[in-house]
């Protein structure tokens, strides 16, 4: 599909779209979203295929550290969980969620030897001009263990370094604004959730409905057993 | 030249005031269990339109319509775009953030894509999707079912006989292809399979994708007249339901539901455990649910008109809190409610003949607007003063129908239309992500 991935080509198509500014607005009313149900028996591990959804596109990201590291680095060679936050979200079934649901599938992998070492999680910062290394690592503290879990915390140098990513998995995000045209601090997106095989392919995605932490456990054991 | 990353983040929030995401569905029957609903008014009706040949530029179009009391163009049509040829537009459905709107030919087997949350009042056609029957073997697109990340689409028919035989095809948001699944042709749980398919629903929390049955390519696209009569040919409708593990893509159970069962409701609602159907050709409501062992059942919980006279229920439209059904009814033009309080016993509480010919029928998730459009497909519409094409928009206050506004399809030189969604103005948002497109 077409894509405008340069930066000239993101601040003119932004510019085009403010004569929208102004329109009559519906009386929309997103309302509030649900918390995930399970009313069933999760298929057991290696029982079903997972489809091969698409391969990642590679980006230089930012770590913890400060340090460029290559999503690529991040999403192959291990079995891993990816998905988009911001620190100061605030949105109980949104991020925050998110990174609980994530806390206790560690905890489940930790606990299962044949998986310990061959999973990882990776949070990517949907806003870099806040969320700097120093203060997605302050943020990472949060979700660490002993003994420890690969579990990568990044964001990016700059926002047009980041749209591509955010394209790839198609996250849109936007800000939301006040009546007098301010940013206020809640972005919008979809909450979604990868999985990525080994070889750095999507091979489920999770949005909130799909949140069921057996159901991710047997998944992320369904492809531990791909490869044995 | 460099740039500051905090600075074109500043600048481009500072520059607009309305941008961004938020399409949305019809809103009671689609994917309800993703986000973004619009709760309140919708704004704008996009109509996936069949072409005519000698009426306007002949081609199937997208139409959009502006819903909103409050605008100066309310209840007419705004935007339009043609897709270049005349493939049986039917059905379209959105994607998992509801962006972008799929839309099928029945006859082209063509998937249309089209951008309709960056400005919902001039969607764009951005890509177009040819390789369904290649990749899949189906053709016939019809319903486009939103997972995470992909779009399930249920198909009609397959490429080599044309016959009812199909399955389901898999594709990325991007637009490339994953993987097909045979609707069963054998027997499960006692009920032997058709291989035939229709539509699709989703129930998350069940696991649950449950499929029905129509018929292919050779009776759809085939003059209604002469298929009654070619009684060879009316075998070959669904007669079957199907209960899939929406995880594993298996399929669980066949149900037996005569006589081409077409759209599902499920109610998603904590604590329903049901959906809900009707048959076009026996003209019956049919409730799937579990049975006392947990083994889903299906049975027929209500007549729809009287079932001799075959009035063909086309569609139907669940309300938000699953307590009400529209149903409309081809032949006798009629748009009917029934009170579904208790679903093993539908009551029809209502009724209007809503024109000579009437299809698809979408209300707003408050029950307060309802949308009847009037064409069921290029050859089996009604000929002469019967064919009717329009798209009429009525207020319901829980006792009767009102007019709000009509679009005269022929009058407009747009065509035959079909399927409905509704969209709304975005809300005051600044774009992070900017023109990206997928």
């Amino acid at each position: 599909m077409h894509r405008i991935g340069a930066l000239a080509g993101f601040v003119a198509g932004v510019l085009s779209l403010s004569g929208l500014a102004g329109v009559a607005g519906a009386a929309t009313d997103p309302g509030k979203a649900t918390a995930p149900r399970m009313e069933f028996v999760a298929p057991p591990p290696g029982s079903y295929k997972l489809q091969k959804i698409q391969r990642v596109t590679d980006a230089i990201l930012l770590d913890s550290s400060g340090r460029s590291v290559r999503l690529s680095a991040l999403t192959h060679r291990k079995i891993t969980l990816l998905t988009f936050f911001y620190t100061y979200c605030a949105d109980p079934l949104g991020c925050p969620f998110a990174h609980t649901t994530l806390a206790g599938l560690r905890d489940r992998v930790r606990g299962d030897h044949t998986l310990a070492e061959r999973v990882r999680f990776v949070s990517v910062s949907l806003d870099p001009t806040h969320d700097t290394p120093g203060v997605i690592a302050g943020y990472s503290k949060e979700f660490a263990v002993e003994p420890k879990f690969d579990w990568r915390f990044v964001t990016a140098r700059r926002v047009p370094d980041l749209l591509p990513v955010l394209d790839d998995f198609g996250q849109d995000v936007s800000v939301e604004m006040d009546e007098n045209g301010h940013a206020t601090r809640t972005l919008h997106h979809m909450l979604k959730m990868f999985l990525i095989d080994a070889r750095g392919e999507v091979r489920e995605i999770y949005t909130l409905s799909y949140l069921q932490p057996q159901v991710m456990f047997n998944d992320i054991k369904t492809l531990a057993l791909e490869t044995g | 030249m460099k740039f500051d990353s905090r600075l074109i983040l500043s600048f481009c929030i500072a520059a607009i005031m309305s941008v961004a995401i938020a399409s949305h569905a019809d809103e009671t029957c689609n994917s309800p269990y993703m986000s973004g609903l619009i709760k309140g008014q919708e704004d704008f009706v996009h109509v996936w339109t069949l072409g005519v040949p000698g009426m306007g530029d002949g081609s199937d179009k997208l139409v959009t319509i502006d819903a909103n009391p409050a605008s100066k163009t309310y209840g007419e049509v705004i935007h339009k775009i043609s897709v270049g040829g005349r493939g049986e537009a039917h059905h379209m459905g959105f994607t998992d953030d509801r962006k972008y709107i799929w839309a099928g030919g029945l006859d082209d087997s063509k998937i249309y894509v089209f951008d309709v949350g960056t400005s919902p009042s001039h969607p764009k056609l951005v890509k177009t999707i040819d390789n369904l029957p290649a990749k899949s073997g189906f053709i016939g697109p019809h319903t486009f079912y939103a997972l995470p990340g992909r779009m399930l689409i249920g198909n009609l028919s397959n490429a080599a006989d044309k016959g009812g035989v199909t399955g389901m095809a898999v594709y990325n948001n991007k637009g490339d292809f994953i993987a097909r699944y045979d609707m069963p042709a054998s027997v499960i749980k006692q009920v032997k399979g058709d291989g035939y398919g229709y539509d699709i629903a989703v129930n998350p929390a069940k696991n649950a994708l449950l499929t029905s049955s129509f018929a292919g390519w050779n009776n759809y696209m085939r003059d209604l007249g002469e298929l009654m009569k070619d009684s060879e040919a009316m075998k070959h409708f669904g007669n079957t339901m199907v209960m899939w593990n929406l995880k594993t893509m298996e399929p669980e159970q066949v149900l037996a539901v005569p006589g081409a069962p077409l759209e599902i409701r499920w109610a998603l609602a904590a604590g329903q455990d049901w959906a809900i159907t009707a048959t076009a050709l026996t003209s019956q409501l049919w409730l799937v649910s579990r049975d006392a062992q947990g083994a889903w059942q299906a049975k027929d919980v209500a007549a729809i008109g009287d079932p001799a006279k075959i009035p063909l229920p086309v569609d139907i439209s669940i309300s938000a809190d699953a307590k009400g059904l529209w149903v409309n009814t081809f032949m006798d033009g009629t748009t009917r409610y029934f009170d579904l309080t208790d679903p093993e016993h539908p009551r029809q509480t209502y009724s209007k003949h809503t024109g000579s010919q009437v299809n698809m029928v979408s209300q707003s998730w408050d029950g307060r607007r309802v949308y009847v459009t009037s064409s069921l497909l290029s050859k089996w519409d009604k000929q002469g003063k019967d064919n009717e094409q329009f798209l009429r928009a009525f207020h319901w206050d829980g006792h009767e129908l009102t007019p709000a506004f009509e679009i005269d399809f022929t009058k407009e030189q747009l065509g035959r239309p079909h399927h409905m969604k509704f969209t709304a103005n975005p809300p005051r948002v600044a774009s992070l992500t900017g023109a990206s497109v997928r």
